[in-house]
């Protein structure tokens, strides 16, 4: 007979300042070894519903109790801690040394563990997630996925009997993600007490059972397989039912409605505004590709700065002579070759550190090539006197976007980018407008004299790539667009880019998704280690164009 | 990465200058340090040379990446020799180039000075290059400890410390990447006035601040969730003097404090 590890009676938490309350009359029973899976959209509750497992938040009313401590008793605080252990989303954000041994020790430390126990527990809890060799690295120096590893053996290390886990994948790619998902497996097997928020469905295929959050309430409690072969719920909860699923699903013709009822905002408003951010662009002939990439190489050793490459061609007259070839360091890029044509998506895929990223950079001339030419609308990327021109012709949506926002209310900050531009005032304002409403934010007068910081999450991203379609430029380059995004989040940024793609514009993505891949792209670039391995055209309507 | 290289990273392997007691090393850089200030003639020098060109020796650190670490301040070094070397007017003259005057008291100058304060960088990054870290807090916080009475937090210092050595790279990677979308978005930072620059500057240092302040509160909550309470805790490291280990260590620094004193009584 197990004991409930963790029993909730109706909870209720209020944030101070809150309209709203984070959760609302929860009541829930977790046996000990249990696997829950958390699902819900953002701003559901479920980081709330983590926190008052670890006594990062107490219930305002009703009782949380954790192996039969009651939170709200500041006695058994660090009781309680002791016994349960989390990992957070960002992985960089929970180490605290500079070597990876000593940070997984710093829970055992705090646990005032005796030194010969601490040794063999990060010996043990190393190998558990497979980064014993990796045990005297700079955490620096490692990939997301490992970094994210590494934070789960902090956790083991404090020999939890709960293990809470918030959207531990949400940062990395499908390697990092598919090592991860087997770490938690194996625990589960081990018969540790998981709960695990995410917002991926294939997470809650491994689970015993499915929370689902909505708005604070508890809206499904049941097994994966009740959830998924209910696809209108999914559906109504902003979930997905997963490809693994679906594809066994379809087999017996249960499932069939997607893509269906879009819900949210009205398409075709948002259509028109796509349309008018774009009405400047849209002047290339549609077959001419607007992307050239020439035998690209480049390599990080090397890399100069574009502003200081000038001024040594200028002093010396000839560009770097210092370009003979160092064969020590390994080309971050090797020769690529590849064409865009407008009204397409490109998709770059490969796994971390495989050149993806510095492509896009290369595309945006944020660096430039150490050998061959990158041509963006005709214009050579290395030439400097026609730097104005190409940053018209091409927007960067960096990875994270949400991260550079900085003007002290919505309007400003969509509006760097135009003014930079040179672009004249009242045609501004059209284009912020337009913009916002691409990314279906109403532009209401209290939204535009909002502070960006204010905003929520997702709001947040939309706001920040509002900033780069008001620039209103042919080519756009996303990098990884759809990261730590909730489903109805992503649902929203594949039918943007649907739509700039309808418009005309050239789209290249960094994606770590592969149903991204198939949905959307016209044409994937695979790279391993800086080379191309793969061309495919997708031309799943027959005619591209 | 720039800014990573110069700020004292550990360099693993496994030497007897590794293996050291933190402490140990600690304190003996310290006083090392120290007793640069006492070299004045050319025997001390030599003297301080060697102590400096033994432990190098020891700890298996190639010497380039030993000079890296000191290259950042090599100009300084050369620009304070060069006026030592014209503007020390005593003594008798040892060369006359028209109005220039260099004088046997600046030469002194310029070699004594700046090589002791060359021995004094390379022994303290020889500190940082063979102690991580969390040993070189642990140590410092052993040695500080009798300051806890006097009420000074030593223990949440040394912590303070070593995450912000763990964050510098986070942070400095995260700034090129705010530069990257801004410079995107049309940012411009060059051909301004002081005014103008300032004002560029405000969607990069914004974004940095906020950054920084993300990370603070998640870090918060993650050392909140391992337990940390700035209390007592053990650690993973025992610190322990081993005779086989230490003593050589100490005695050498013994041997060369007393041979130091020996000569500058002379």
């Amino acid at each position: 007979m197990t004991a409930d590890a963790i029993v909730f009676e109706h909870v209720h938490v209020t944030y101070p300042g809150a309209a709203t309350e984070a959760l609302n009359d929860i009541c829930l029973r977790v046996p000990s070894g249990q696997h829950l899976c958390i699902l819900g959209g953002n701003g559901s509750g479920k980081s709330t519903l983590l926190q008052l497992v670890n006594v990062l938040t107490i219930p305002t009313a009703g009782r949380a109790v954790i192996h039969g401590m009651d939170t709200s008793d500041p006695c058994r605080t660090l009781a309680i801690r002791s016994r349960t252990a989390s990992v957070f989303q960002h992985p960089e954000d929970q180490m605290v040394t500079s070597v990876v041994a000593d940070d997984v020790a710093f829970g055992p430390e705090n646990l005032c563990t005796p030194q010969p126990e601490i040794a063999k527990r990060v010996d043990a809890a190393l190998a558990a997630v497979d980064m014993a060799e990796r045990s005297q690295s700079d955490p620096a120096d490692l990939s997301g996925g490992q970094m994210q590893r590494v934070a789960i053996a902090g956790a083991l290390a404090m020999k939890p009997e709960i293990l809470l886990l918030d959207e531990p994948c949400a940062m990395l790619d499908a390697e990092g993600r598919s090592g991860v998902r087997g770490i938690i497996a194996e625990l589960s097997a081990r018969g540790i007490t998981i709960l695990h928020v995410t917002h991926f469905m294939e997470d809650a295929l491994a689970a015993d059972r499915v929370l689902v959050l909505d708005h604070g309430r508890t809206a499904f409690d049941g097994t994966p397989s009740e959830l998924f072969s209910q696809p209108k719920l999914v559906e109504s909860l902003g979930l997905e039912v997963p490809s693994a699923w679906s594809v066994s699903a379809e087999r017996s013709g249960a499932a069939g409605a997607h893509g269906g009822a879009e819900g949210h905002g009205s398409p075709s408003n948002q259509q028109r505004a796509v349309a008018a951010t774009r009405a400047d662009s849209a002047a290339e002939p549609i077959d001419k590709p607007s992307v050239v990439f020439d035998h690209v190489s480049f390599s990080y050793a090397k890399a100069v700065n574009p502003r200081k490459r000038t001024r040594r061609r200028r002093l010396f007259g000839v560009r770097g002579s210092s370009d003979a070839s160092r064969s020590s360091v390994p080309l971050a890029l090797d020769s690529l070759s590849f064409q865009a044509r407008p009204g397409t998506i490109t998709a770059l895929i490969g796994r971390t550190g495989s050149g993806k990223s510095t492509t896009a950079e290369l595309a945006c001339a944020l660096k430039l090539p150490t050998r061959g030419t990158v041509r963006i609308a005709g214009i050579d990327t290395a030439d400097l006197a026609r730097r104005g021109e190409l940053r018209r012709s091409v927007g960067y949506v960096a990875q994270l976007p949400e991260r550079q926002l900085f003007a002290e209310t919505v309007y400003d900050d969509v509006a760097f980018g135009p003014r930079n531009l040179g672009v004249p005032s009242d045609e501004i304002d059209r284009r912020v407008c337009d913009s916002l409403r691409s990314v279906n934010l109403e532009p209401t007068e209290s939204l535009l004299q909002a502070s960006p910081f204010a905003l929520s999450g997702g709001q947040q991203r939309s706001v920040a790539i509002a900033g780069v379609l008001a620039m209103g430029q042919p080519v756009l380059v996303l990098d990884e667009p759809m990261a730590g995004l909730d489903p109805t989040g992503r649902k929203h940024i594949r039918r943007l880019l649907k739509q700039l793609k309808q418009v005309g514009t050239t789209l290249i993505m960094v994606t770590h998704s592969m149903e991204d891949v198939t949905e959307l792209a016209d044409q994937v670039i695979e790279l391993d280690r800086g080379r191309r391995i793969d061309h495919a055209e997708v031309s799943r309507h027959g005619t591209t164009r | 990465m720039a800014l990573r290289a110069s700020i004292g990273q550990y360099y693993s392997a496994d030497s007897p200058i590794h293996r050291l007691d933190p402490r140990v090393k600690l304190l003996g850089t310290v006083v090392f340090m120290v007793s640069c200030f006492f070299v004045s003639s050319l025997p001390t020098l030599l003297l301080a040379a060697l102590a400096v060109g033994g432990a190098v020796a020891c700890s298996h650190v190639p010497a380039r990446r030993l000079l890296s670490q000191v290259r950042p301040i090599a100009l300084f070094l050369v620009v304070t020799s060069l006026i030592n070397l014209f503007f020390v007017q005593s003594g008798e003259v040892a060369l006359s180039m028209g109005p220039l005057h260099i004088h046997w008291s600046g030469v002194h100058a310029a070699v004594l000075y700046t090589a002791r304060f060359f021995l004094l960088l390379l022994a303290g990054s020889l500190l940082t290059l063979t102690t991580t870290p969390v040993a070189l807090t642990d140590a410092a916080e052993y040695l500080l400890a009798p300051l806890e009475r006097v009420g000074v937090p030593v223990r949440q210092g040394t912590l303070v410390l070593s995450i912000a050595l763990r964050f510098v790279p986070t942070l400095s990677q995260e700034a090129e990447h705010i530069v990257a979308a801004q410079t995107a978005r049309g940012a411009d930072l060059e051909n301004k006035g002081a005014l103008a620059y300032a004002r560029a500057c405000v969607p990069l240092i914004v974004p940095l601040f906020a950054s920084a302040l993300r990370h603070a509160e998640n870090l918060g909550r993650a050392m909140d969730a391992r337990c940390y309470t700035g209390g007592e805790r053990t650690h993973y490291h025992v610190m322990r003097l081993v005779a086989r280990r230490d003593a050589p260590a100490i005695a050498a620094l013994a041997l060369y404090l007393a041979a130091l004193i020996a000569f500058s009584m002379r």
